[in-house]
């Protein structure tokens, strides 16, 4: 015991205090700012959120986000996965390409694409432009349609190469001689994918998901670089949300408060995956 | 060969018990005492620009008044909560930069001190801008003096004008509007003029300046919003946004996604005829190496609505004292010295505002510079110093300047940008925005 101390001490000093300390101001309406102001208040940060709209309209365009993001990417890396199991000549190479958006730091993604998203000099308007796609370049991130579903797009290909060498590994783990007994009892093509390597894969498919939705749900890079919760509140997710409440606003009390809703919906969901998925394995 | 013996006897308690009663010693109140009264050191921050202009400037102070100056930096995008922080845990700080955006909320905090007592500093208004006083002045106190100040200024590209077959440019926002037409008709911009208005801290600025040039403001002198009032300029500004992006199409749709540096670029590069950017973006504009219509940016009064004037908003960044500093007051006068040397004369003289100018651009709040024959042939050589002491005259402080402008100012962007994006019509953004700042100003 004697021995764990420190790494106690240390771990009490920089996960468990912060943690607990959060949590204590959420019960306050601390504002630094105004520091001499910052009355107990209990629970009602919490259930200010509850007559928030622009906190419920964030937690929609997170939901909506989360949503497109994890099926893309399931969905992308499944393809990929299949693709990476099989002998072809330039699979080592193609596996190692795909590394690449992973190995990019988010930051630098983020302004990869904000400048491919450009309207005025941007990649995406001069390919669709030059192949005739579009007579005039186009408004990309400052139209609100839009804006949810190109920073989607950019975050599922940072994402796509974890998630896949995710689901690489349960691929890998299938014994060659189900197929093999597969193919014996008649079994199709169609038939082995369904029957033999989807069930395989839901190990692989159940870290994808879980860990994708914490990072979508959690995402700031992107939203930060791209739009800053832009135009108008088209982008302006829960992430955001709490960004603007703490930092800009410095309302460390409700902040503190919306953070810690966040982090209990991602809880939720992540147990919500265990219990659907994970009791089928 | 003695001390070779000692050293062999040296073992690990005897290490541990030597270093522990070393650090004790360290420790003692009475050695660390004289360590805190050597620093008379003063310690200034700012934001990291002209960061060699001001070390070389500090070093001519010191060697001046003997006062040692700790200086430090941060980049301006984190530079309002790095020193929030700083104030909330008591770091040490004399001097610091203070934007007019943050001086209600560090004022009420208690975080700065009024300079106003300080006869030295005080004698410097008589030759400022008003606009300039104004915008460090709160609650009747004044809180520095001017460290750089300036206004939103109209460009436009003269070449194309002329293309247009006109001699003059636009006075009025309607008339901007017609020669904008004109110029897309004949092809010669898709959108004529540039604007700005993606969600980032120059935002208030553009729509501060749209409002006063249309005559009105958005909140009154008792700081309860005017916004909402149709009288009142806000509504009939951001209509005028709304249909030169929807109706006209003088004004990109993608003004939404536009930052000012953006368009600025966009600007030099010839894609417009028409902006409306800081003033000091003049040089650049007219730096051949920089822009691609060198040469051809002019400046004009800034465009007037139906019931409007020329007038701008102007916006300033100073130097102040800390609260801390004020409190011993051997200290508040040296940090009143360092004031002066920065904001008022140094040797006789406003040398940092005149080196500031020269070195980067930066526009100044006092008016015997417009006089000064060096900073005229500065400006002759890219501008119409006249049109710029004019256009500064007619500048004004933002009026939304308050303790809650922070929380205020984000969703009063979104609300102009959905207006824009045709969410919303231009009465119901700006009566949303009205709702939410006095629904803030309640709360404090």
């Amino acid at each position: 015991m004697l021995f764990l101390a420190p790494v106690m001490a240390v771990l009490g000093a920089v996960a468990v205090f912060p943690i607990a300390y959060s949590l204590y101001i959420s019960f306050f309406s601390m504002k630094l700012t105004r520091p001499n102001r910052t009355p107990f208040v209990g629970l009602k940060n919490y259930t200010d959120l509850l007559a928030d709209e622009a906190f419920w309209g964030a937690v929609w365009r997170t939901v909506s986000f989360s949503l497109v993001s994890v099926t893309a990417i399931a969905l992308i890396a499944l393809l990929v996965s299949l693709l990476l199991n099989q002998e072809f000549r330039g699979r080592r190479i193609l596996s190692t390409i795909l590394l690449v958006p992973w190995a990019i730091p988010y930051v630098a993604n983020a302004l990869m694409w904000k400048w491919i998203y450009d309207s005025s000099y941007g990649a995406l308007n001069g390919l669709l432009y030059q192949l005739d796609f579009i007579d005039k370049y186009m408004v990309w991130l400052g139209d609100q349609d839009k804006t949810l579903f190109l920073i989607a797009n950019a975050f599922v290909w940072k994402e796509v190469p974890l998630a896949t060498i995710l689901l690489l590994v349960s691929l890998k783990s299938i014994p060659s001689d189900i197929y093999s007994a597969a193919r014996v009892d008649g079994a199709t093509v169609w038939q082995r994918f369904v029957h033999v390597t989807l069930p395989a894969m839901k190990p692989g498919f159940l870290l994808v998901m879980i860990y994708e939705t914490m990072m979508a749900i959690r995402h700031f890079d992107l939203f930060f670089i791209l739009t800053e919760g832009g135009p108008g509140s088209a982008s302006h997710v829960l992430s955001w949300h709490i960004y603007v409440e703490t930092f800009r606003n410095l309302s460390f009390g409700s902040g503190a408060a919306m953070s810690y809703v966040l982090a209990i919906a991602t809880f939720a969901l992540s147990y919500l995956f265990i219990r659907t998925l994970g009791r089928r394995i | 060969m003695m001390l070779k013996d000692k050293t062999r006897r040296l073992g690990r308690r005897d290490f541990l018990r030597y270093s522990a009663a070393g650090a004790g010693a360290l420790m003692a109140p009475g050695l660390v005492r004289p360590a805190k009264a050597a620093t008379a050191a003063l310690t200034m921050h700012t934001w990291s620009a002209a960061v060699d202009t001001v070390q070389s400037h500090l070093s001519a102070f010191t060697k001046e008044t003997g006062i040692p100056v700790n200086y430090g930096n941060s980049p301006w995008a984190q530079y309002r909560e790095g020193m929030v922080a700083k104030f909330v845990g008591d770091a040490p700080l004399d001097v610091m930069w203070v934007s007019d955006a943050w001086l209600p909320e560090w004022a009420e905090a208690g975080w700065i001190a009024p300079v106003d007592e300080f006869d030295n500093l005080m004698q410097y208004n008589v030759e400022a801008e008003d606009f300039c006083t104004d915008s460090m002045t709160y609650g009747g106190r004044q809180y520095g003096l001017t460290y750089y100040t300036d206004y939103m200024a109209f460009f436009y590209d003269e070449a194309k004008l002329k293309e247009a077959g006109f001699d003059a440019p636009p006075s009025s926002w309607d008339e901007l509007v017609e020669q904008s037409l004109v110029m897309k008709e004949k092809g010669i911009a898709d959108y004529p003029m540039m604007l700005a208005m993606a969600q980032e801290s120059w935002l208030i600025e553009f729509i501060s300046t749209l409002v006063y040039s249309h005559g009105g403001r958005l909140v009154d002198d008792n700081g309860v919003a005017v916004m909402q009032d149709p009288k009142e300029g806000a509504v009939e500004a951001l209509s005028w946004v709304v249909d030169a992006v929807n109706k006209h199409e003088i004004v990109s749709p993608a003004c939404v996604e536009t930052g000012e540096l953006a368009g600025l670029k966009a600007f030099a590069a010839g894609n417009h005829a028409f902006a409306m950017v800081a003033k000091y973006r003049l040089r650049m504009l007219n730096d051949p190496e920089q822009s691609q219509i060198a040469g051809h940016v002019k400046q004009a009064m800034m465009p007037q609505g139906a019931n409007g004037s020329h007038a701008t908003v102007g916006w300033m960044r100073f130097h102040g004292m800390s609260a801390q500093a004020a409190q011993d007051k051997a200290r508040a006068e040296n940090a009143a010295k360092l004031i002066e040397w920065f904001g008022g004369k140094a040797d006789g003289a406003y040398t940092f505002q005149k080196l500031l100018f020269l070195d980067i651009g930066a526009g100044f709040g006092v008016k015997p510079l417009f006089e000064d024959p060096e900073i005229r042939a500065a400006y002759d050589s890219y501008g119409d110093v006249d049109m710029i002491q004019a256009q500064q005259a007619l500048a004004r402080k933002k009026d939304t300047v308050t303790p809650w402008f922070g929380e205020w100012n984000d969703t009063n962007g979104s609300a102009w940008q959905s207006a824009i994006l045709g969410n919303v019509d231009a009465a119901g953004a700006v009566a949303k925005s009205a709702d939410l700042w006095n629904q803030l100003k309640d709360s404090y």
